[in-house]
């Protein structure tokens, strides 16, 4: 029982999610500022690396306002929701070759409706904030997830046909150079996917700050903004150990297996996300529909089928 | 140009004479034949009406109405007046927006300034100034100011109350898909302006632009100082590019005055120019792709205008107001190691330049982005009167420094740049090229300005500026500069003896700019309002003045 508490409230739990999230965020913070070629705060702690606790501190401190026609219910226990439906999937990712806390034959399953279920979660927020941009967030929100979700699921799907289970502990376990090159095109796919997912450039269209000012996030200030930041970021996480887990064998290292190969693994994944972010523009909500719909899934489904072929050539099993 | 003449001969005038090498001024007898006039012009090439300019005379109990004509193609320009009576029952004239689109805000500006009521106008609103100065013409010589503003809080009540009767209006007429969005003057992308766009979901049925937000009524307050004082007025019309801004005023004033510049104050005035257009144009690339969520290139632009900056910080004293510029030449002389800063930002320049030019310019995405977004034919360059990045973007050959030169343009080695189809895109690659231009220009100036100190001819420490007397004769003049974002046109107004000017009228080019974003996205989606406003290359500070 104690056990269980250690696992919920600090590892792979709240604790720990929070403190990967912030590092997370710190590390994105440090990537991006010598690509915009800004100087950041030197004076803040070592090599001015407080300030992300800081920034993160004022925001949670600030008043949170409730605008009035606010859906006062609704509008202050979205941002709380959201958080926890985010931190659930850590409970099926294997973060180190012993600690899983939900040892699942579904983990596949749990984890990608667990992210699916994040979107219409903002939308509820969109819609309780009766505000105009946030509106259009909203409905920019449900419009992505519906065309990205699709190459996500079935890109997601591929290690599981491949490997012939939705254990995600077994996926690790059985994963190997030849399971990653084979698994590569479906990479490709969950990383673009997942950059819709998690809105950022060149997919940032639902809260594209030039156009409808952040969108579902226009009216929270204060806590409750903070607490949507931290799901986002939280989020973020949660996918690039995903990733990693389901395509890139997770914890396994090249002397040693731990949880040093899982984190670095994650860093790449953001590492790609970055370079992305600070050398793409946006595009619009035409061009992404047309992206995904006529690209995106028609060669997810591809994959699917190399997928299949590959199984047989090379896993040495039938179907 | 003689042609000009002869067709305005026709009609009933009272004088004519050719006015620089490029303008004709014409006094026309009666305001019912401006119509007739203006349209004989359209169908001989002068299809640009730059801009409409009342002065107020108010011993000669009448308003003079002056408009500015160009033909963009032949260079032949033409300044036609006209008096009215200055009553406000009477004060009226023939509307010219039915025949030049260009005319519409103009005329509007006219009407809330002047109180000059145009007849046939299709949509004579207020623009620029909110309620309280509504049928008020503050621009009159007889407008109390201080009455005015001893009423605040009734004027700010004026405001509110007409903002709450907007709303109530808008639940009212609109249907029930339809959203009237308010994309300013709070909005991240938007700066000072109100853009009240009328949209059905993500699809925008019309747009209605509400500017004056930073309304400053520089026109009035240039009246209330003296020749030099003015320019810190001035160089107030945008902080990108205060150099131009100025130069265009002080070339105005000399006119009147009579006095001529140096030869080493025409050089520095075209190299301080430059380096204020090449800070601008930094500024203008980066919040082109700021647009598109995209800051890196704005991070970098802003890098690289720093050193500039650390230039005009060296020279004046100052890095974004400068007021480095005055009538009769500059307000400092030049030391010449002030130049090895200059040098350090050229080098930081051609450093960077490849690489900002093979990820970003080049960059696929931002093409596959902006290619077909925004476009703006020649033809709707001519008829609204555009001018500058925007008007060369769409393959017009217009560039005041070539057209007419001044300063010591006429000494630089120059060729017009133009894009061809006049999207956004092309919007941007012209900012680029034009950047590169003026790094040209610069160096160009600063070898000139060298090579002068070295052997002799100019002194830097005091051939910089001749006297300009105190007291300037009566007169009228009109100066025009090529400002980073387009043509400046200054028209200055002085009376006998005057000690500060009587009446400035500034045309700037982002109000022309503006008054196309309704032709240009009606029928678009919410996503281009961004990328095509900051691709007009729009400075709220030009915009109200």
């Amino acid at each position: 029982m104690s056990h269980l508490f250690y696992e919920i409230l600090l590892f792979p739990g709240i604790g720990y999610l929070l403190l990967v999230s912030v590092g997370l965020y710190w590390v994105f913070r440090k990537i991006l500022a010598p690509m915009h070629k800004r100087v950041g705060p030197h004076f803040n702690g070592p090599a001015g690396s407080f300030q992300t606790i800081f920034d993160l501190s004022k925001l949670w401190t600030k008043e949170s306002i409730t605008p009035k026609g606010a859906n006062v219910y609704l509008f202050s226990l979205m941002p709380l929701i959201t958080l926890i439906i985010a931190l659930l999937p850590t409970a099926v990712i294997p973060w180190t070759p012993t600690e899983i806390v939900v040892r699942s034959s579904y983990g596949v399953i749990i984890f990608v409706i667990l992210i699916g279920l994040e979107p219409i979660l903002l939308f509820l927020t969109a819609f309780s904030s009766s505000n105009k941009y946030a509106l259009f967030g909203g409905v920019r929100v449900l419009v992505q997830m519906i065309s990205m979700e699709t190459a996500f699921f079935l890109a997601c799907l591929s290690p599981a046909i491949l490997f012939g289970t939705m254990n995600l502990h077994i996926i690790v376990q059985d994963s190997s150079w030849l399971s990653f090159a084979i698994l590569f095109p479906g990479f490709i796919i969950f990383l673009i996917a997942f950059l819709g997912l998690l809105e950022q450039p060149p997919f940032d269209i639902p809260e594209a700050e030039q156009e409808i000012v952040y969108g579902v996030y226009t009216e929270y200030s204060g806590t409750n903004y903070f607490l949507l930041q931290l799901t986002k970021f939280a989020e973020f996480s949660i996918l690039f150990a995903g990733g990693a887990t389901l395509f890139m064998g997770g914890y396994k290292g090249i002397f040693f297996n731990g949880y040093l190969f899982l984190f670095l693994k994650m860093v790449f994944i953001l590492f790609f996300m970055i370079v992305l972010r600070a050398g793409i523009v946006r595009i619009t909500m035409q061009q992404m529909l047309a992206f995904c719909w006529r690209y995106l899934i028609v060669f997810s489904l591809l994959n699917l089928a190399w997928i299949f072929i590959a199984k047989a050539l090379f896993m040495g099993s039938g179907i | 140009m003689q042609k000009i003449i002869d067709i305005l001969k026709k009609f009933d005038i009272a004088s004519i004479d050719k006015y620089k090498s490029t303008w004709v001024r014409c006094k026309l007898c009666s305001s019912e034949d401006l119509v007739q006039v203006a349209k004989a012009l359209q169908t001989n090439g002068l299809r640009s009406l730059v801009t409409v300019s009342p002065t107020d005379f108010l011993d000669d109990n009448k308003i003079e109405m002056n408009y500015f004509f160009e033909d963009y193609i032949t260079k032949r320009n033409c300044w036609l007046k006209c008096d009215i009576p200055r009553e406000m029952q009477r004060c009226e004239i023939d509307s010219l927006t039915p025949y030049f689109k260009g005319a519409n805000w103009s005329e509007r500006e006219a009407f809330s300034m002047h109180g000059v009521r145009f007849r046939g106008h299709p949509d004579l609103r207020p623009i620029i100034v909110t309620q309280d100065f509504y049928n008020k013409a503050p621009f009159r010589m007889d407008f109390d100011w201080d009455k005015h503003e001893a009423n605040q809080t009734q004027n700010i009540k004026l405001i509110v109350d007409e903002l709450k009767n907007e709303q109530i209006q808008n639940d009212k007429l609109l249907g029930e898909s339809d959203m009237m969005l308010n994309w300013g003057p709070a909005h991240p992308n938007s700066g000072p302006i109100s853009l009240k766009v009328h949209c059905n979901g993500e699809d925008i049925i019309s747009i209605d632009p509400d500017i004056g937000y930073v309304w400053r009524a520089l026109e009035h307050l240039v009246t209330k100082k003296d020749f030099i004082e003015a320019i810190v007025v001035v160089e107030r019309l945008c902080f990108m590019d205060n150099i131009n801004a100025i130069i265009g005023y002080a070339q105005a004033a000399e006119e009147i005055a009579k006095v001529e510049i140096t030869e080493f104050a025409k050089w520095l005035r075209v190299l301080l120019g430059e380096i204020s257009r090449v800070t601008s144009h930094l500024m203008g690339i980066g919040g082109f792709f700021n647009t598109m969520g995209l800051h890196t290139v704005a991070m970098w632009c802003l890098d690289m205008r720093e050193y500039f900056l650390d230039f005009f910080e060296s020279y004046s004293g100052a890095r974004i107001a400068t007021a480095a510029v005055e009538p009769g030449g500059l307000r400092w002389g030049l030391q010449e190691d002030m130049l090895d800063e200059l040098q350090k930002a050229l080098d930081k320049f051609d450093d960077t330049k490849s690489s900002l030019e093979a990820i970003f310019i080049k960059n696929k995405t931002m093409y596959f982005r902006t290619d077909k977004v925004g476009c703006i034919s020649a033809d709707e360059v001519y008829d609204y009167a555009l001018c500058g990045v925007v008007a060369r973007a769409s393959g017009v050959k217009i560039d005041v420094r070539l057209d007419e030169p001044y300063a010591a343009y006429d000494k630089i080695t120059m060729d017009y740049i133009t894009q061809k189809n006049g999207c956004a895109v092309d919007r941007l690659n012209m900012l680029y090229e034009e950047l590169k231009q003026s790094i040209d220009i610069i160096k160009q100036a600063k070898k000139h300005i060298h090579e002068g100190i070295a052997s002799g001819e100019f002194n830097p420490t005091k051939d910089h500026k001749v006297k300009f007397p105190k007291r300037l004769p009566k007169g009228e003049a009109i100066s025009r500069v090529e400002w980073s974002r387009g043509e400046v046109l200054y028209h200055l107004v002085t009376q006998e003896k005057a000690t500060n000017p009587y009446r400035l009228k500034i045309k700037a080019p982002s109000f022309n700019h503006t008054m196309m974003l309704n032709h240009l996205l009606a029928g678009q989606t919410i996503s281009d309002i961004p990328l095509v406003f900051g691709s007009l290359y729009i400075c709220q500070g030009d915009l109200d003045r």
